[in-house]
């Protein structure tokens, strides 16, 4: 290690290793052909595009790492000044270099034969279409200058830190959702809002780009502290006043979720119903892998168990005798039911399996439900490799009165339950309660089933926006059931039989039922979303069920945080969300053919640095984390409730 | 000893591993209010023996009775509602949930929950460390409380029979007679114990009586204190001490 007096707090061998890093990582990001692929798209109109944006976090990110010290405790704080700039700018500077000389060869050499994407076109993009030695001197300039500024982010305040960071996402976010908030914009009403922040090249102009970043700033010194008051606020309520303030917030959000829709547009609109799936079924899984411990890598077979139950029950081009044309709520009950049955189907042979085994078995069932709707034999039912067409005959007829009658139903139920356990309990009041709840559902039930034309709702497949609304329902009906099963006895049960599942056994807890109880509800929610992408995109062929739908949703739910209703939510926004399911697209349609290599890096990223996932219930956080010390002020949440 | 109904009973109990045979007609009475211990090295069925307690094994022959009814063939969670529990070798608590949670489970059968909060006030007695640390997750606590919460756990089934496997296990010295304690304790609470051991010399001296198990045959079965004197056993299992 070299010390030079004015750079004796910069590590030599770091800067140069982790300039070496982002250098190969600029490398390769150029050479899989995203920065070409990515340069057709403006960001902020004309400086940065998005393919010079896949190179330009690379300083940044790793000008801010080369100086990172770790706050220790009892310990003095790392200290800020020139030598974070230093040594930002020189790791730039040395990733600027690697990419520079990665330029200089490939503008010699024509290395095409090798790596496709290695275009003479890439060549002018790294080079700014100057001559190579001036691109790659520009390059290292650049690369020197964006590590400054990662740099540059020690020495600032930790608030300037955070506002100036927010400012920076946000005038990108604002940059790549322009289709989405175009559409928004029209409709509610504000499309001359559309020509003041985006430019003809569909990039947020250098004018808007500033005044979203000072408004930001504003904002962030304006509002900083105000969300955590307001959660300690909620915090301090009591018990009850708690509860229904949280339902008042989730009927709230369920109301602005179905309302919002009509102003969302066709694309968002679209987006937001793949997420909803991917929802759905990432909170089936949860109950699986998060709640029960059982991973399964089939998980898709229920998936494509909905979807051909759905197709067979409703479509009128099935292909065999058996086509009775039911309506889409109609077929939901013998949706249910084949799930159920598909679950215990799976889950029995494997119930005395554990880890890699259970893994590796379930792994397989999803390959053979595949092939069971793809096989010959049993063409005259599922229609072999053609798939079934006209599913839902395009429309998913909702009759209100159904619904309404369904979840007279669950209320009823949930009432019955509670009025058991209240006179168990011998408690008068919540034994009152819970008689309302039971006369509510009954009132439900018997109108639902008089009227069942009442207020009828008529979707078509095609409808974004009321198929959003539509998954939006069924996602909340998800979330609640799991929601009320976390903590129930059967919750319990499933988190000891996760621990320690021959103790849990003694402990009297009947693992074989608790497994396959897990099976069939995670088998219900993915067949339910079967359903709806079938009736959705109203034609299904075995190829829409391969193995990779079943490891997305297990991204989804490890990604997000395994056992966290809101980590499930979180993870399936940002990944289907914003990067797009197996097929269908995310707001960042560019990223379409890099989506399962971004998949592949968060992966590994989130299992190296936040096992615990995104948004993970307090739970998982402190066990993954070790953070004993921090026990007591954990466990005050932890009573709260998770989640 | 009487006509008193054993409150677990083996009668002439054989089991079978594949064709491989492990208990021997085997005959164990435990009465209420008694603590008996099973003495054994390795191999020589004691957790076998558990794990028929347990209906994990099924007896071919013979029959596993609690408070006089046959339950050779009840499933496990069948036999802790009927009156037994375990503490499993090292413990083995569920370490990621919270103290109150493993006892929670402990209760996971129980039907009639609106005693549970005076059990839990009685676990406390025993142990006042054990509410102390209520919310805290079971892993973090020590040695020494794991076990505390782990008989608790087991007692918060109401066992007629509580059953220990190894209890001085892996555990410090100090530990152990700690631990054997608190089955002292407990048994004067009025639980009956059944302790599983291969600390011949621990064991004997809590325990009331004691069986001998080798290679699946019960060899020797007497009182605690006559096993300590009997010659035989002193050369097997108690070394040459004084």
């Amino acid at each position: 290690m070299i010390e030079l007096a004015a750079t004796s707090e910069i590590d030599t061998r770091k800067v140069l290793r982790l300039g070496a890093i982002a250098g190969i990582t600029a490398v390769f990001v150029a050479a899989i052909g995203m920065v070409e692929v990515f340069d057709t798209r403006s960001v902020i109109d004309p400086v940065l595009s998005l393919g010079y944006l896949s190179l330009a976090w690379i300083p940044l990110l790793f000008g801010y790492r080369v100086t990172y010290e770790p706050v220790l405790e009892g310990m003095e704080p790392p200290r800020k000044g020139p030598h974070n700039l230093i040594g930002g700018a020189a790791a730039g500077l040395v990733g600027g270099a690697v990419l520079g000389a990665f330029l200089l060869v490939i503008d010699v050499i024509d290395i095409r034969e090798i790596l496709l994407n290695v275009t003479p076109e890439l060549v002018g993009i790294l080079g700014f279409d100057q001559s190579a030695a001036v691109g790659a001197t520009i390059l290292m300039a650049l690369g020197a200058g964006l590590g400054a500024i990662g740099g540059m982010f020690h020495v600032l305040s930790d608030r300037w830190r955070r506002a100036v960071s927010s400012a920076f996402v946000w005038v990108l976010i604002i940059g790549f959702i322009e289709l989405v908030l175009g559409n928004v914009f029209d409709g509610l009403a504000v499309g001359f809002l559309d020509d003041l922040v985006y430019s003809e090249n569909r990039g947020v102009t250098i004018g808007a780009a500033v005044v979203i970043a000072v408004v930001v700033i504003f904002m962030h010194f304006q509002f900083t502290g105000r969300a955590s008051r307001v959660r300690e606020r909620f915090q301090a309520l009591p018990e009850n006043k708690r509860r229904s303030t949280g339902f008042m917030v989730a009927t709230a959000l369920m109301a602005v979720g179905l309302l919002a829709p009509s102003v969302f547009g066709p694309f968002l609109n679209e987006v937001l119903a793949t997420v909803g799936l991917f929802m759905l079924m990432g909170l089936g899984l949860n109950v699986v892998v998060g709640f029960a411990g059982l991973l399964d890598l089939g998980y898709v077979a229920f998936f494509a168990v909905g979807a051909y139950t759905t197709a067979v029950f409703t479509s009128p081009l099935t292909p065999g005798d058996f086509s009775p044309e039911l309506a889409f709520f109609s077929a939901l009950p013998f949706v249910i039911i084949m799930a159920a049955i598909a679950g215990i189907i799976v889950g029995t042979p494997v119930i005395r399996m554990r880890g890699d085994y259970l893994a590796i078995v379930t792994l397989a069932f999803g390959e053979i439900a595949r092939l069971v709707f793809q096989a010959d034999w049993l063409k005259g039912t599922f229609g072999g490799a053609q798939g079934i067409l006209r599913i839902g005959e395009g429309m998913i007829v909702t009759l209100f009165g159904y619904v309404l009658a369904g979840v007279g139903i669950v209320v009823g139920i949930i009432g019955f339950l509670r009025w058991r356990s209240a006179r168990a309990d011998d408690d008068a009041s919540s034994a009152k309660t819970a008689g309302v709840w039971i006369g509510l559902g009954t009132v439900a039930t018997v109108a639902g089933l008089l009227f069942p034309d009442f207020a009828s709702w008529t979707v078509t497949g095609i409808d974004s926006e009321a198929v959003f609304r539509l998954v939006l329902i069924f996602v909340a009906l998800a979330a609640f059931v799991s929601w009320r099963l976390q903590d129930s006895r059967i919750g319990r049960a499933w988190m000891a039989m996760r621990e320690d599942e021959q103790v849990a056994e003694t402990m009297g807890i009947n693992v074989v039922t608790a497994k396959l109880l897990a099976f069939i509800i995670g088998a219900i929610l993915a067949a339910l979303g079967g359903a709806l992408f079938a009736v959705k995109i109203g034609t299904i062929f075995p190829s829409s069920f391969k193995i990779v739908q079943s490891i997305i949703i297990l991204v989804v739910v490890i990604v997000g945080g395994m056992g966290s209703l809101r980590g499930v939510a979180v993870g399936a926004l940002v990944l289907i969300g914003v990067l797009g399911g197996p097929t269908q697209p995310g707001m960042l349609r560019e990223f379409q053919e890099f989506k399962l290599l971004i998949y592949g890096v968060l992966l590994v990223y989130m299992m190296l640095q936040r096992p615990e996932g995104l948004a993970p219930s307090a739970r998982r956080s402190q066990e993954l984390h070790g953070d004993e010390l921090k026990q007591d002020v954990w466990l005050g949440k932890d009573q709260e409730g998770e989640d | 000893m009487t006509d008193r109904v054993p409150v677990l009973e083996f009668r002439g109990v054989n089991t079978h591993y594949g064709p491989v045979h492990i208990l021997k007609d085997v005959d164990i009475e435990i009465f209420a209010g008694e603590i008996v211990c099973l003495l054994g090295g390795n191999a020589s069925g004691k957790t076998t023996t558990l794990k028929a307690v347990l209906g994990m094994v099924t007896p071919t022959t013979g029959d596993v009775l609690l408070d006089g009814e046959v339950v050779s063939e009840a499933p496990t969670s069948y036999r802790v509602e009927h009156g037994v529990s375990m503490v499993p070798e090292n413990r083995r608590l569920f370490k990621r949930m919270t103290v109150l949670e493993n006892l929670e489970i402990g209760a996971y059968l129980r039907r009639d929950t609106e005693n549970l909060a005076d059990d839990l006030e009685q676990i406390f007695e025993l142990f006042p460390r054990v509410k102390e640390r209520l919310s805290q997750k079971a892993g973090t606590l020590s040695g020494g409380e794991q076990q505390m919460v782990a008989v608790g756990r087991a007692l918060m089934a109401k066992p007629k029979v509580l059953l220990m496997d190894e209890p001085s296990m892996g555990l410090a010295p100090v530990l152990v007679s700690q631990n054997f304690e608190i089955i002292e304790q407990i048994n004067e609470a009025g639980t009956t114990v059944f302790v599983v051991e291969q600390n011949a010399n621990m064991a004997l001296s809590i325990a009331d009586r004691g069986y001998v198990l080798q290679t699946g045959q019960i060899v020797l079965a007497d009182t605690a204190e006559n096993l300590l004197a009997d010659p035989q056993m002193r050369q097997a299992y108690l070394g040459e001490m004084d």
